[in-house]
């Protein structure tokens, strides 16, 4: 049943990788004899001194974690009985609802995880993040903002940053109940709170660590971990997921 | 013609502004910005413009368009006999003209409005300016565009899209932005003039002040007009905000009551 909705994913998501700028050298990065990035140097630091994440990153395991947010979890993800209900309910009918498949936007942590990349552009105050996928954004306010008091429910959310030593944290509230935690359908109410810790342990690598907190779907929070992998030398490429979709039609359920 | 047409699509242009001029409701409160200050302590927005570490001028901030008539027409400072078209343009033009081809545009179909339409959207944009990438971060359907600074050549025959591809350069104080390879599908304006696949678009930006960035924008599409043409728009500067959500295809209910 996950196989099929990863194949659902996978059509919507792969368009031919042809960029105008494939193989445009990334400047500025540590490289081997022969030419290749070297990977394994450190990370690279801003002008203030902190872990600079900038450059164009894609999740490195697949579809495993766009599919199931919780695929490492032994028991699955601690659902309450009406989340465990709605998921059961998108897993029977083979994720044919997934927003994403419909062209709406993925929150987060679901956008992270598509099998595409994103660039990510550090500035004193900001980190802004362009996602490949839905060619949609996020921003990550750095500048020591709270969250105000009342947010208005919004698909990406609201972000706010910390530095803990090298790590960015990342927190986010304010999304609306409609987005999906992953294509599998593990779902969340408005009461979401997801924190991201960003840690660059050298050039071509991000550790991420995504913890989900939701008291109206879940029992207790729950943390997810892989990876990041830098994708040096090549560039985004347009994505419009509104012209002549031809997928909706095929998502029937069963 | 052209005003002629800007009447006749009015009805047609305000049902486009509702759809896209949501209320600016910002999230964040109470946002400190830094810039040159006024002795009551307020931003001075005739201030001098901010400079980056490395001297080059800084167009980081959140614009918006001082005047909206670019959007509705990019060639409204212009006689209409003075815009360049060739006749399919011309023809183009007309079949649009009536209003009868609303829904055909592409932003009512929630795709995304072209380059240098975008830009003129009744809703703000920000622009992310490092050394090697400017960025302009779209409220308007949430879109991106990315503007390479280094010394990359687009090849002879780019993928055709609908934001094209820009690199950028410096010429003095001003931004010139050089984008390309477009889909053809995009129109430049609500009154719909055209553009085709050979569409090439030069914006040349400059900060005058703090609060003023003036845009230029050249139209260089031989198979639509015969000569290039020139709008020079104005954006303001949007202080103590931030940009918004904006999802289009969401609950979208316009598009079955444009037209016909």
């Amino acid at each position: 049943m996950r196989a099929l909705s990863g194949l659902c994913i996978l059509c919507l998501c792969l368009p031919p990788l042809s960029a105008q700028w494939l193989k445009y050298p990334t400047a500025g990065i540590p490289r081997n004899a022969d030419g290749t990035p070297n990977l394994s140097a450190p990370a690279p630091k801003t002008a203030d001194g902190k872990p600079d994440f900038a450059g164009l990153w894609r999740q490195a395991n697949g579809v495993k974690y766009t599919v199931n947010l919780a695929a490492d979890l032994k028991d699955g993800a601690p659902l309450l009985p009406a989340a465990a209900t709605e998921y059961k309910r998108r897993q029977d009918t083979l994720s044919k609802d997934d927003p994403v498949g419909h062209c709406n936007l993925p929150g987060v942590p679901q956008v992270n995880a598509v099998p595409y990349p994103y660039k990510i552009l550090q500035n004193a105050g900001q980190v802004t993040i362009l996602y490949e996928a839905v060619r949609t954004f996020r921003e990550i306010f750095i500048d020591g903002r709270p969250f105000p008091p009342s947010m208005n429910p919004s698909w990406i959310g609201y972000s706010v940053g910390h530095w803990d030593g090298d790590v960015l944290v990342v927190e986010t509230r304010g999304q609306n109940d409609l987005s999906w935690i992953d294509s599998g359908g593990h779902p969340h109410t408005e009461q979401l709170v997801v924190t991201e810790r960003f840690h660059r342990i050298n050039l071509g690598t991000i550790e991420l660590e995504t913890t989900i907190d939701d008291p109206g779907a879940y029992s207790k929070p729950w943390t997810v971990r892989y990876n990041l992998t830098l994708m040096p030398d090549t560039e985004l490429i347009e994505y419009v997921c509104t012209e002549n979709n031809k997928d909706v039609e095929h998502l029937v359920g069963k | 013609m052209v005003m002629k047409l800007a009447s006749l699509r009015s009805a047609q242009v305000v049902l486009l502004i509702a759809a896209l001029a949501m209320p600016l409701v910002a999230q964040w409160k109470n946002l400190p910005m830094n810039g040159p200050k006024k002795a009551d302590g307020s931003l001075d927005l005739a201030g001098p413009a901010p400079k980056t570490a490395d001297g080059k001028p800084d167009f980081s901030g959140i614009w918006e368009q001082a005047d909206l008539k670019y959007f509705r027409n990019l060639a409204v400072d212009m006689k209409p006999e003075e815009v360049p078209m060739r006749p399919e343009a011309k023809s183009i033009l007309q079949a649009r003209t009536n209003g009868a081809l609303g829904n055909q545009e592409p932003d009512a179909n929630c795709l995304p409005q072209g380059v240098p339409k975008i830009n003129g959207a009744p809703v703000p944009f920000k622009i992310v300016q490092t050394p090697n990438l400017v960025m302009f971060v779209y409220e308007a359907f949430n879109l991106w565009r990315q503007v390479h600074m280094d010394s990359r050549e687009l090849v002879d025959d780019p993928n055709p899209t609908w934001l094209g591809w820009s690199k950028g350069h410096w010429d003095g104080e001003a931004l010139v932005i050089e984008t390309r390879g477009f889909n053809g599908k995009a129109w430049l304006d609500t009154a719909g003039h055209p553009a085709s696949d050979a569409l090439h678009v030069t914006e040349r930006l400059r900060r005058p002040s703090f609060g003023r960035i003036e845009m230029q924008i050249t139209i260089d599409d031989p198979k639509m007009y015969t000569r290039s043409w020139t709008a020079n728009e104005v954006l303001k500067l949007v202080t103590d905000t931030d940009l918004y959500e904006f999802v289009c295809l969401e609950n979208e209910r316009d598009l079955k009551h444009m037209n016909k």
